[in-house]
């Protein structure tokens, strides 16, 4: 039974790696964001190797839980932490998007006010 | 007595071209030596050529910001254009320009930074359902109770601007609920502010960004705003 939840596991870390590495490498995906992706994939896939790693066993010990659930709370984990980020990005993206909005308004306005003045661009 | 100073009325309007007109003409009669700007938030329908039919400068944003977005445009407008004061007027005409005065002596006379219009000073044949009612006076404790000074009207958005304010406006102006926020930023920052009594209208035309069913919802999010606000950096004045 434990094979087979191994080989699962194995496999779909290998997939979400090979993924991002080939967004990577099409520049589709930045490496900040990629970074993330990166250890999520590689953590997953140390633990469906070496399930008695020491990490998954503390969390068996500790929470009572078994193989697969402590592979699905790490990976849950890391998920956490990416969404985290996003949302910091995502503050980060609405705050230079609003500023941008603001100078390209009064840009507009100064340059129309030229442009009723007899200003003529270039 | 202001005539030396340079003056800006701001106007935010977001699909506001019933009553945009009208304001821009009651603040030309009553303070014909102001500059008028309109900040267009994106408005889908003739905001824009309303107000600039009416004389007005208008700044078009290139998409909906929102109140604060729209406002501290405004700011920066007046800060790059030098104006020594800016006032705040809603497009919907609820406020009423003939009030402006009574502001500017705020700022003139009691040496304050921001003067801030309040309905509940005084009478000021201003009529609220009861849950706005409730909401406003729950608003206006917490705000006293954070700043040291009675606050009676955290919602007004009817404000006077002195050089100093309009420059920390234009750099930081809070984003979701400006109005109250406001207040706590000026706090911070250790700018003077004032309430003054205004009668204030019914507005011409468009709703409230607060309806009846949304204000329990509105008044949670205001209070963790302000509470998440009471822990933020206070921005560095030069």
């Amino acid at each position: 039974m434990l094979i087979k939840i191994q080989i699962v596991i194995g496999a779909l870390s290998i997939i979400l790696l090979l993924i991002t590495f080939e967004l990577i490498r099409k520049k589709r995906l930045r490496e900040e964001y990629a970074i993330l992706w990166l250890f999520t994939g590689a953590a997953v896939l140390i633990f469906s190797l070496w399930p008695a790693f020491l990490l998954s066993q503390f969390f068996v010990r500790i929470t009572g839980i078994f193989y697969l659930s402590a592979v699905v709370l790490i990976a849950f984990f890391f998920l956490l932490l990416i969404v985290f980020h996003f949302s910091v990005v995502i503050s980060k993206l609405t705050s230079q998007n609003k500023e941008l909005a603001q100078q390209y308004a009064l840009l507009a306005l100064e340059l129309n006010q030229l442009k009723k003045n007899g200003f003529s661009p270039a | 007595m202001e005539l030396k100073k340079r003056i800006l009325a701001t106007i935010p309007a977001y699909n506001e071209e019933g009553s945009v007109g009208k304001v821009i003409e009651e603040v030309k009669t009553h303070l014909p030596q102001a500059a008028v700007l309109v900040i267009n938030d994106g408005s889908t329908d003739h905001t824009s050529e309303k107000a600039k039919a009416c004389g007005a400068i208008v700044l078009d944003l290139p998409f909906n910001l929102g109140i604060g977005g729209a406002m501290q445009a405004g700011y920066q407008y007046a800060y790059e254009h030098g104006y020594d004061i800016a006032i705040q007027v809603d497009a919907d005409g609820q406020h009423d320009p003939e009030e402006i005065p009574k502001l500017l002596r705020a700022l003139e006379v009691e040496k304050v930074d921001v003067a801030i219009g309040s309905r509940f000073i005084g009478d000021s044949g201003y009529k609220a359902s009861t849950m706005r009612r409730i909401g406003i006076s729950i608003l206006s404790q917490v705000l006293s109770m954070i700043v040291g000074q009675r606050i009676t009207d955290p919602t007004s958005g009817f404000r006077a601007s002195n050089r100093k304010a309009i420059q920390l406006f234009a750099s930081d102006y809070p984003q979701d609920y400006p109005e109250p926020e406001v207040v706590i930023l000026l706090h911070q920052c250790h700018l003077r502010m004032l309430e003054v009594p205004v009668g204030m209208g019914v507005r011409y035309s468009g709703e409230s960004s607060i309806t009846k069913l949304r204000s329990i919802y509105y008044m949670a999010k205001v209070l963790l705003a302000i509470f998440v606000d009471c822990f933020k950096k206070p921005p560095l004045l030069e």
